[in-house]
């Protein structure tokens, strides 16, 4: 089946099994590999992607959810403003380890900083809430968006 | 698989009365994705709903709100009109899952998958809400409560489908409100234990209560003869020796991967008790 | 201590740093594993599904293994396959390739094994419970003085558990397998910590059929814990064989249930100790423990936890009599293996719940009993070896003063009194031995090899990984801090075993206190052989002696010895000491304990890189706090857990506030950090929530049903 979509700001088409994950055509179709596979079942998050204007996980939708929609994967987060102002401040307070997780939490915090932005660590943790990460204890994931958020509102961004 | 893109609510029915067996709907993905993931569904046909947008919304009709049954949790938390008029209802939504699956998950699923634990449906069946189920050539509403009829048994025919959900403005109107969600954690967790409750007292007497229980039997439902009971009690002389044999008749809590069944009871009757007194 | 930023993080974070699953070759196919579904059993027929064409799979079984079937490291009794007999769920029967993945896995859930039952041992308790399941050689420490036992002196007598524990590591185990006929070698990309474990491995399993195996790891290693220390070389065995008999790049990705299924955890443990304290000196006299763990199926490393656990049972505490006996025990279940603090979080959960046991029975606060029973210079571990430093008091000393321990204690008393929720205030001190134990690091020998170009680039090569630790920011930082050359010119390189020599496995502790300190000294020796004063400047004046190659080999420390038979003398040459306080409250509706607040105060010599080394912290107290409270991986009749939504790790809501102080960072040395960090927490939420609720439970996690089941029968000890 033939499905259109906009992918990180460029109108894309493709001819696909409309049941085909939205992971597997992100990273097999289009080759963009900063959407990971941890568990499959929307359970992780190392699959968020924008989608429809919202933090989904990609490896629970289906190639036939994207038509006529917009995504952006990590890699398009990583290219707006926000996205830059915020892998500053997780490079910044080191809080990246093994880092496969790191790109779904950039998709969740971009979002939230992108809607809400307000400084509060509670509704940080809430807005990461869907994303696990196993190896920094979530510490410093809190402390560079939180900067973030600092830096947005202060207008250094 | 066989997987069918209906171009429009009548196409939909057409559809569907033209297959025999098994079939799925395909609305946010978030529970059949990992079925299909889980080889639970192998070759049925899919149909694709998420694009039907007539099933989509939330609405004020007269003292009513109808929410479209591919409403996502999301929509709903963020709906000026549900936290207008259903504040409390508003809230139990963020028990459920993470917020990358609320963007996601309709309501329509999550009650068609009929799962034991279900997040909104206790709140739901507090809120006496009822079902508007379509077919091709009918309509009709039940209350959500007749819609459960055993572990993933429903009042569905194979050509219907949960069109949208009904809940009056005033349901949560003058009502103490409780739902609790007890979980291994904060987020994505499935329910151990749900339960809620509406209850409204006059001079110590309470004149009116609803109370459902999810994760506590083979499907979530209303703990009918409990409230009977309760109309007209003092609050301050509740008999939970009473209760609690009454509460034996209702629930039948198990054993299994995510708790034992002395601690779902005790805890059910630990949160209903801090619920009747204060 | 210089906030270096970690080299990887911008490309991990754009999704353009290359994990396992994101690399793919020309031709290659997909492999999966079947694997036993009994637990122990003779295999009596393989049945396949019809609807496949069965020459468009690659199939291996033990039979087609040209070399050993046996994994050759640590303890080589573990078969990378199963011959005609399983002897625990989970064990490997066939590797299987086809170049669609969906039919792959179709065709996998469609195969039909019949077994032939036999009786098995599935459960923890029955596993440990019961001596004739000891195998394996058994440990003892014996320190026995000759000391009459007063008939005063208060006997406490407990039985500790802790279960098993999931690494959980997001990314699941993988790799990639490349057959060259041509030059008769195996190229091996995988996610791993020790790609000279895997090498040896996969010639193991290949023997004649290959020249060599050349193992590189993938750039990103989505976290291992020790998870990625054993079960790689068994998956690159089998991956090997399926890329030999195909002719064609296989990768092998395990879905998340089985790598929840299948792969190794963390040891459960049953843990007996006796204490008998002089109530006049409140100090305990002797003690006796009896150290048991579930090794699984196979001895694998299990003897090396063992040995790690024996050494660390006796806590931080100045006893003068003590007998330690440690040994394994062997059930139906995968075996377990490495992970993260290795065998020290099960001796600290039993000696720090001791501790607040004794001071309980004695009417005595846990940090005034610590304070009377810690060591001290001049006294010494239970292997003979002598304490030199007071540090660990010091940390106990610093975290009770920082997180108001005291006056919190006071509050907590009186608000629990008026309050149905209970708040509790809890304290454990550890320790932990860095680099292998005993004669381990001299047997290792570690090599290094550094290249020094023409425009002065410092290439170094070692086998250590990075799988999230920061390893190749901080070893690259060591060298280049110590002759303040500019970082741009320093870098660690991809492991690879025909390019970086034997630097030992990435474990233990070791790799910034051995490793680190090896470059540290190295890049000092040849500042002061060379006699420059800033590398680049000589390099550019001898341009004719570069690049040149330079290869350093560990040097022992000659005054470090050790007896492997009676487990006497230096265990380790250097340890890490912490303490720790944490708060919690507690839901009496629920029986949930809330963990609100955990102070660390850590002595780990020089942190090299502050940020870093607080993360490893942050990481290590949220996995012992899962441990602690809500991840149990086996329940009776219902099996192993499967995802995320099972094995209930802590996510962001979650968390509780973390501080943390590191002491003595002026030190030389630069000691092993990423274990402690979970050594100790776990006992000090146990502690404060007997604080707060005045029960003791001597198992984890404290889940809120066993929670229950304790105060609805105080006597039921065990659950």
């Amino acid at each position: 089946m033939k499905i259109n979509f906009i992918l990180n700001k460029e109108a894309v088409s493709i001819d696909v099994d409309p049941m085909k994950r939205l992971l597997d055509v992100l990273r097999e179709d289009f080759g963009l590999m900063g959407s990971k596979e941890g568990c499959g079942e929307g359970e992780c998050g190392l699959c968020t992607v924008i989608y429809d204007n919202k933090p989904v996980t990609s490896c629970i939708l289906n190639a036939i959810h994207a038509d006529n929609k917009e995504i952006l994967t990590a890699e398009g987060v990583a290219e707006e403003p926000l996205g830059k102002l915020l892998i500053e401040c997780f490079d910044e307070t080191n809080a990246v380890q093994c880092g496969i997780c790191f790109p779904g939490f950039l998709v969740s915090s971009y979002h939230y900083l992108l809607t809400d932005g307000e400084p509060v660590l509670e509704k940080i943790k809430t807005a990461l809430s869907g994303n696990i990460c196993r190896c920094t204890g979530y510490k410093k994931i809190f402390e560079s968006v939180l900067l973030a958020c600092q830096r947005k509102k202060s207008g250094e961004a | 698989m066989k997987f069918y893109k209906p171009t429009s609510l009548p196409d939909l029915f057409r559809i569907v009365n033209d297959i025999e067996g098994k079939k799925y709907y395909l609305a946010g993905g978030t529970d059949i994705n990992v079925q299909i993931k889980k080889d639970m569904i192998k070759d049925e046909p899919v149909i694709f709903i998420n694009h039907l947008n007539e099933l989509r919304g939330i609405f004020e009709v007269e003292d009513k709100i109808i929410i479209g049954c591919l409403t996502s949790f999301k929509d709903l938390l963020e709906s000026i009109l549900i936290k207008k008029h259903l504040p409390y209802l508003q809230k139990s939504l963020n028990a459920f899952a993470s917020p990358l699956l609320q963007a996601m998950a309709s309501l329509g699923g999550n009650l068609a998958n009929g799962s034991p634990t279900a997040d909104l449906t206790p709140p739901l069946l507090v809120l006496d809400a009822k079902l508007k189920i379509l077919s091709r050539s009918k309509m009709r509403i039940i209350p959500l409560a007749e819609f459960y009829r055993g572990y993933k048994q429903f009042n569905l025919k194979h050509n219907e489908l949960i069109g949208a959900i009904i809940i009056s403005k005033q349901a949560e109107a003058g009502y103490d409100c409780f739902h609790r969600k007890i979980g291994s954690r904060k987020a994505l967790t499935i329910a151990k234990i749900g339960l809620a409750g509406l209850k409204k007292a006059e001079n110590g007497i309470i004149k009116d209560i609803k109370l459902a229980a999810g994760s506590l039997n083979e499907y979530p439902r209303r703990l009918i003869k409990l409230e009977e009971y309760l109309v007209g009690k003092s609050i301050d002389s509740l008999n939970f020796t009473d209760i609690e044999e009454i509460l034996q008749k209702e629930i039948t809590p198990i054993s299994d991967l995510r708790s034992d069944k002395e601690y779902r009871w005790q805890v059910t009757v630990n949160l209903l008790e801090t619920f009747l007194k204060n | 201590m210089r906030d270096i930023r970690k080299f990887d993080a911008r490309p991990k974070l754009d999704g353009s740093w290359k994990f396992l699953d994101d690399i793919t070759y020309e031709g290659m196919i997909y492999g999966q594993l079947l694997y036993s579904t009994c637990h122990h059993g003779i295999i009596k027929k393989i049945q396949f599904p019809k609807d496949f064409e069965l020459n468009e799979f690659t199939i291996v079984s033990a039979k087609d293994i040209v070399g050993k079937n046996l994994v050759p490291e640590p303890e080589p009794d573990q078969p990378f396959m199963a011959e005609d007999k399983v002897s625990h769920f989970g064990q490997i029967i066939l590797g299987i390739a086809h170049p669609s993945k969906r039919t792959l896995i179709s065709f996998i859930k469609q195969i039909q094994i019949d077994y032939q039952e036999l009786p098995a041992i599935t459960d923890i308790e029955e596993c440990l419970e019961n001596e004739d399941n000891v195998f394996g050689r058994e440990i003892i420490i014996d320190h026995r003085r000759e000391i009459e036992l007063e008939s005063n002196w208060i006997h406490s007598h407990e039985i500790y558990y802790t279960p098993h524990q999931e690494h959980a590591y997001m990314e699941p185990q993988g790799i990639i397998s490349i057959w060259n006929p041509a030059d008769r070698k195996m190229f091996v990309k995988a996610t791993c910590q020790c790609p000279y474990f895997v090498k040896h491995a996969v010639e193991a399993i290949m023997g004649k059929a290959i020249n060599e195996a050349v193992i590189e790891t993938s750039e990103g290693i989505g976290g291992a814990f020790g998870g990625k220390e054993d079960f790689p070389n068994v998956l690159a065995g089998i991956t090997s064989l399926l890329a030999y008999k195909s002719g064609k790049p296989v990768k092998i990705m395990l879905d998340r249930a089985d790598d929840f299924k299948i792969t190794t955890n963390r040891h459960p443990s049953r843990i007996e100790l006796h204490t008998y304290t002089d109530p006049a000196t409140k100090k305990i006299m002797k003690l006796n423990v009896d150290y048991r763990l579930d090794a699984g199926a196979y001895q694998t490393l299990s003897p090396v936890v063992l040995s790690r656990g024996v050494l660390h049972a006796s806590g931080g505490y100045n006893i003068p009599d003590v007998y330690i006996r440690g040994r394994l025990f062997r059930s139906n279940t995968p075996s377990n293996g490495a992970f993260r603090g290795f065998g020290v979080p099960q001796a600290l959960a039993a000696i720090e719940a001791h501790a607040d046991k004794i001071a309980s029975q004695l009417n005595m606060d846990p940090y005034d009993f610590r304070k009377t029973n810690i060591f001290k210079v001049g006294n010494e571990f239970p292997s003979t070896q002598k304490i030199t430093e007071n540090h660990l008091e010091e940390c106990l000393d610093r975290v009770v003063q920082k997180s108001d321990y005291r006056k919190k204690l006071q509050e907590f008393k009186e608000w629990n009194v008026a309050h149905k929720d209970k708040k509790g205030i809890g304290i454990s001190m550890g320790y932990h031995g860095g680099g292998y134990t005993g004669n381990g690091e001299k047997i290792l020998n570690s090599k290094i090899k550094i290249i020094i170009e023409k425009d002065a680039k410092v290439k170094i090569f070692v086998s250590s990984t990075d799988m999230g630790q920061g390893a190749h920011t901080t070893l690259a930082q060591m060298f280049f801090e110590a002759i303040k050359h500019p970082r741009e010119k320093c870098w660690v390189q991809l492991p690879n075993t025909s390019k970086t020599p034997d630097s030992g496995p990435t474990v233990a502790s070791r790799t910034i206190y051995i490793i680190g300190t090896m470059l540290q000294k190295f890049a000092l020796k040849i500042k002061d052989e060379m006699g420059f004063t800033n590398l680049e400047e000589y390099v550019a004046s001898h341009q004719s002696d570069f690049p040149r190659e330079f290869q350093i080999k560990f040097t022992p420390d000659p005054t470090v010895s050790f007896d492997d038979n009676n487990f006497r003398g230096t265990a380790y040459k250097d340890y890490s000491w912490a303490a720790c306080v944490s708060e919690i409250y507690y839901h009496a509706d629920t029986y949930q304990i809330e963990l609100k607040k955990i102070w660390n105060v850590l002595d780990i010599g020089h942190p090299v890189n502050l940020k870093i080394a607080e993360g490893q912290v942050e990481g290590g107290n949220i996995q012992a706090m899962g441990y602690a409270l809500t991840e149990f991986f086996y329940k009776k009749d219902f099996g192993r857990m499967q995802g995320f939504t099972d094995y209930s790790i802590p996510l962001s809501l979650d968390i509780p506030e973390i501080d943390i102080e590191f002491i003595h960072t002026d030190s030389d040395v630069a000691k092993g950090l990423g274990e402690i960090p979970m050594d100790y927490p776990a006992p000090a939420i146990r502690n404060a929530f007997h604080n707060a609720a005045g029960i003791f439970i001597n198992e984890y996690p404290l889940t809120p049903e066993r929670i229950f089941k304790q105060i609805s029968s105080p006597k039921n000890h065990r659950i």
